[in-house]
Formats: structure tokens, sequence, C-alpha cells
């Protein structure tokens, strides 16, 4: 075995000492840019609905919302004018589609999010990578997550995120505006049995929702249950499973652009067809506010529940 | 063979870490916060003298929170894919083999990913399993890959796509059913990016690719000689086994530290070797350090335009890779077929 050059050991040893230099300046990075947001407004510190906790100005001005269900719920609260970004998805309520983008919720960039100047960043386990609010964090910027599960859930999380950027009361009254809406549904219903349904978030191949989801909660509220029971949270079932449950109805949702699978292209499909609820044409679309824990998944629940349970309304008018 | 003295080598290198300088200095400038080059030279020389005060502090967040441990990530992981590249060529015997195109990657994704699910908190267990997945799949590639005792290219990148898709199915299979554990997504770890700073210090990953880098590099004159001949090596006085040890290993270790950080970001390990050798020649005292400087300086670029082409939105470094390796990998493929 031959011994090193002198030279090339030199050289390696250069190499190693420049890219040493640089990795080492890149570590400790953030703290002043606390201290500037502190100085400016008292803080308070709080903990988000995924355990992380971390310190907000008490006014919260610079609001990025990094989900499109935040995005439309911040505008319910009444503070569409304090959100100064958002992403390619929020496209509800129109006017959202206005506002600088930051990139997809899945893998927004970060630099795009601090070029805004955000107070408070606000995120949703429900499309949001957990990747994304730990390298904010990381850099001082005030990441809130919420976590849906539930509807009810969603209600308290709306009434939070009011609180947290100082809309307090239209945060506690737009929660008391949907849940009164959500009684007044399940008056209607009484104790009427559930429709059994098959709820399709993605139509070839068949992609279903899980029990743990908001979906099955909303589904609830609906007065219909899901046929597919399964922890996962978008299971696929095989066709054979849908004609085996013989679902009473089938529910698809629109696209973004609108377009949707709908009972025609159900009845062209031999496998389809052959299912009693094609059959006898109990196919629903939905909008796709289903596919979002945020109040206009309210609207969305009562207009299913007419569908399913036309009978409750009109008994409801008469009286 | 060309005289190879160590002013060329000293001369070349220096050239292309200029080359790395003005791509960090680019990339550096390049994104989606503004700041203007006088700006960040101004921030990067405060920073230096100490006055971070001076600097305000959201440009100290981009240059020094986001942008350079990204670069510097983006280097360590561009030097250990090619030098494990470069590894696995004289390894092999074939210039067609690369960490990726072999199923290397895929085996240090799933060893990652194994060490996800078994043992998540462990500190650095991520890394250790992803060599330990490289280090199996090359030798199973390479049992697979011999026909009547020689390894033969055509058969070599048979098993090593086969390799690649068995692995790639069980990765499949794994995120599916563990689906709402706390894992990343299955686009990372087929084709990587760096938007995530690892949760291992950067300092410890580029101690590893130095020691990695380092060990190959100290077998080079004898990778010269090897690969003329091994039998003449062997009479030269040269320890192949031992070589080819310390190469396997190194190679594993290199490319287990890149995808356990990164997902599997491929072509890189081809590419870069492939290129210095055509600019420089096939002596492998000059191959590993300018493979391992010419493959930071192509992720160094390829990330910039990564983060950069689609605005806010970004595209997986690994996608830019491949769209440049792709075309390469075939040209190599026909050149050597005639």
């Amino acid at each position: 075995m031959k011994t090193m050059p002198p030279i090339r050991a030199l050289f390696a040893a250069a190499i190693l000492l420049a890219l040493f230099a640089l990795v080492t300046r890149t570590a400790p990075a953030r703290a002043p840019a606390q201290a500037e947001t502190t100085a400016s407004a008292p803080a308070r510190t709080i903990t988000d609905e995924t355990g992380r906790r971390m310190s907000i100005p008490a006014t919260v001005r610079r609001i990025v919302s990094l989900a499109p269900d935040v995005t439309e719920t911040v505008y319910a609260l009444g503070a569409g004018d304090r959100l100064v970004g958002d992403t390619n998805y929020c496209d509800t309520p129109p006017e959202a589609k206005l506002k600088p983008h930051v990139g997809n919720p899945q893998s927004p960039s970060l630099e795009a999010v601090i070029a805004l100047h955000p107070d408070l960043v606000l995120a949703s386990t429900s499309i949001n990578a957990a990747e994304t609010a730990d390298s904010l964090l990381k850099l001082g910027v005030p990441v809130y997550t919420s976590d849906p599960h539930t509807i009810l859930g969603m209600l308290d999380s709306a009434a939070r995120l009011g609180d947290l950027i100082g809309a307090k009361a239209q945060g506690e009254a737009l929660k008391q505006n949907l849940r009164a809406r959500l009684d007044v549904l399940q008056v209607r219903l009484g104790d009427r049995p559930l429709a059994h349904v098959l709820f399709l978030v993605w139509f070839a191949p068949p992609q279903s929702i899980g029990s743990n989801t908001f979906i099955a909660d909303a589904l609830r509220f609906a007065g219909a249950e899901s046929v597919i029971v399964s922890d996962e949270n978008w299971p696929k079932p095989s066709f054979e499973e849908i004609l085996r449950v013989q679902p009473d109805y089938i529910i698809l949702t629109t696209d973004h652009e609108g377009g949707a699978t709908d009972i025609a292209d159900l009845r062209s499909r031999k496998d389809w067809q052959s299912l009693e609820a094609v059959r006898l044409g109990r196919v629903i679309t939905v909008s796709d506010s289903f596919d979002r824990p945020s109040p206009g998944l309210i609207d969305a629940i009562e207009q299913l529940a007419r569908q399913l349970h036309p009978e409750a309304f009109v008994a409801e008018a008469h009286q | 063979m060309k005289p190879l003295t160590p002013r060329r080598v000293l001369a070349v290198c220096s050239l292309l870490l200029l080359v790395l300088f003005v791509a960090v200095v680019i990339s550096l400038r390049m994104g989606a916060y503004p700041i203007s080059i006088p700006d960040i030279v101004a921030t990067l020389f405060n920073r230096i003298a100490g006055r971070t005060d001076q600097i305000p502090s959201e440009f100290l967040l981009v240059v020094f929170g986001l942008r350079l441990p990204r670069i510097a990530l983006g280097i360590i992981v561009g030097a250990a894919l090619s030098t494990a590249g470069a590894g696995f060529q004289a390894l092999l015997r074939n210039p067609l083999a690369d960490p990726y195109v072999l199923g290397v990657s895929s085996g240090a994704a799933l060893g990652a990913i194994m060490s996800l699910v078994f043992a998540p908190h462990v500190a650095g267990a991520i890394q250790i399993a992803a060599f330990i997945g490289a280090g199996a799949t090359i030798a199973v590639v390479f049992l697979l890959g011999r026909r009547g005792g020689q390894l033969d290219t055509a058969t070599l990148l048979l098993a090593g796509i086969i390799t690649t898709s068995f692995l790639s199915a069980v990765i499949m299979f794994l995120m599916t059913t563990l689906s709402g554990r706390d894992l990343r997504g299955i686009s990372f770890w087929v084709m990587g990016d760096l938007a995530t700073a690892p949760v291992i210090d950067l300092k410890w990953l580029f101690f590893v690719l130095i020691i990695a880098a380092g060990s190959i590099y100290t077998t080079t004159s004898d990778l010269n000689l090897i690969l003329t001949g091994e039998q003449e090596a062997r009479h030269l006085g040269v320890n192949v086994r031992r070589v080819k040890l310390v190469v396997y290993v190194a190679s594993s270790v290199l490319t287990g530290l890149a995808v356990s950080v990164s997902g599997s970001i491929g072509y890189v390990g081809l590419l870069v070797p492939h290129v210095m050798r055509m600019l420089f020649g096939n002596d492998y005292r000059l191959l590993i350090p300018t493979s391992a400087i010419g493959g930071a300086i192509l992720i160094v670029v390829a990330d910039m335009l990564a983060r950069t082409l689609l605005g806010a939105t970004e595209v997986p470094v690994g996608a830019m890779t491949a769209l440049a390796g792709a075309p390469v990998f075939i040209y190599l493929m026909r050149r050597r077929v005639r």
C-alpha cells in the first residue's frame, strides 16, 4: 500500500477546510428574527392543535394561509383584508384567488412565505405536510396548525382561529350560527334511518373515505353513513367490495373546475351499471366543499341532507 | 496515460471550486424572496464580521436560515452521490454504474423507511439503516449482474432495473399500509428533494462525507492499476481485495448518506463522473476529486432551478437531474453498444 503524496493530502485538507467553514457558518441563524417581532408588540404564547408551542403578537396584522379550508375560514371570520397570502389551491371565496400565492399547500415556498412578512401563518393537517410547519417554526415564523377530524371540532377550531387573529366575537358568532344550523338539521331529520352511501373522493380507481375523517362525520350530520369501514383515511375499495355492500346512494364530488363524473358516466360502464343505486338513479354529485373542513361544508351538508331525505323537508314546510 | 502532476490536480480542482463558488453566489441570489446582490454581499460581510445587528432580520433568515443550509446540503448530497457513482463505476468496471440506476438508492430509501418505522427517534439510525440498505442492494445487484462468472453490462443493468422496481414496490407497499404514520410521502423516496432541512446536523453529514470520499481517494492510485487489469495490479503489489472492499463500503456509505437526507436523486453519479472523464481523462486520482466538486456544482444549479423555475411552486430536484441525466444515459448506452 502506497502512502498518500503530501500534495494530495494538502489538497484534501484545503477542500475540507473550505467546505467546513461554509457549513458551520450556516448553523446558528434565527435568534435575531424573533427579537424584532417581540419588540414591536406584546406577545402571547399559544399551543396549536398539533401540540406545537409558539409565541404570536397580541395583534395579528398579516396572515398567510397554507390551506384552502383555512383561507375560507379566515374570510368567514371577516379577516380577509388581513390575509396577505395564500396558496394556488385557494379559490373560495373568489377574492382568495387574487391574493399573492406561496405555491401549493403540500410544498409551499418558505421564502415566498417569509417575503410576505406574516406575523401568523395558518396551516391545516387536512392538506399541509408536518415538515412545512416545522421548518417555518425553526426559522422563528409562528405557524398555527389546526387538526380537524370532526365537524364540531372544525367549529371549535374556527372559533379558536377567530380568537387568535383578534376576531373573537366573530369566531364565536360563526361557531354558534353554524352549530344552530346543524341543530335545526338534526331536528328535521329526527330519527330517520341513516342512508347507506358510498362516498367517492376519486372515481377511477374508486377511492372512498375512512371512518376517522371529517367527511365521515359530515355524512352523519346529513343523515347518511359510509358503507366503507376503514381505519385508513382514504381507502381504495375494490369494485367487488362495492358490489358486495350495495350502497343505497353513490356520492361523487366535483373537481376544482366544477367538472365531475356523473350518473351518465356510471350508466355507460358495464360494472357500475350493475349496481342497484346506479339503476335507480341514486347518484348525487356534491360540491368540492365536502372535501374541505371549512364553513362552506355546512352548506354542503344541508344540501346533501335535502337530497337524501327530501320527505323530511317537505314535512317541515307543511307545518 | 497522461502524466498527472500534483500541480495539474490542484489547478483543475481550483478551477472547479471557483465554478462552484460562482454557482453558490448565483444560487444565493435566486429565490422567491427578493434580495439584491449588494444586499447579499453586505449580509455575508456583516455576518462574518459579527455585526448581525446591522442586517435586516429577514435577510438573515432567508440567507442563513433558508438558502445557505439548503445549498450546503446540496453540496454534500451532490458530492456524495457523484463520488459514490465514480466508486461503483470502478468497482463494477462499468461507466453506466450509478446509485440510482443500479437500485442502490432504492435500497437506501427502503432502509431509511424501515428505520423510521422501527426506530423513529434514534439519532443517526436513519443514516445507518440507509447505508445497510445501500450495501445490501449493491451486493445483490453485483451477484445478479454476473454471467458466466463475469460482469456483463446488459445483465448488470437488467439486475439494477429489476432490483429498483422490486424495492420501489416494497416501499409503495409499506407507505400504503403505514399511511397515517408520520412518514414523508412516497414521492420523496422515489424522486428526492432538498426542500426540508434534515434533522441531523449538517456538520456530521459533512464529516462522514469527508471520511468516506477521502478513503476512496486514498485508493485511487491502486484503482488506476486495477482498471488496467486485476492480475497485473496484483503482481505490482496491490491488495485488490482490500481496495475493492474500501471502495464498496465507502460508496455505500455515501449513497446511504445522500438518500437519508434528500431521498433518491437520480443520475448524478452517472452524469458527473462521465463529464469529468471527458474533460480531464480517466485517471482516478483526478476523477474522484473533480467528480465530488462537479456533483456539488450540479446539485446546487439543479436545485436553484428546481426552486425558481415555477415561481413559488417547487419542483423536486430529482426531477431536474433525471431530465438531464436520462438522455445522457441513453447516449452512453448506445455508444457502448455500437
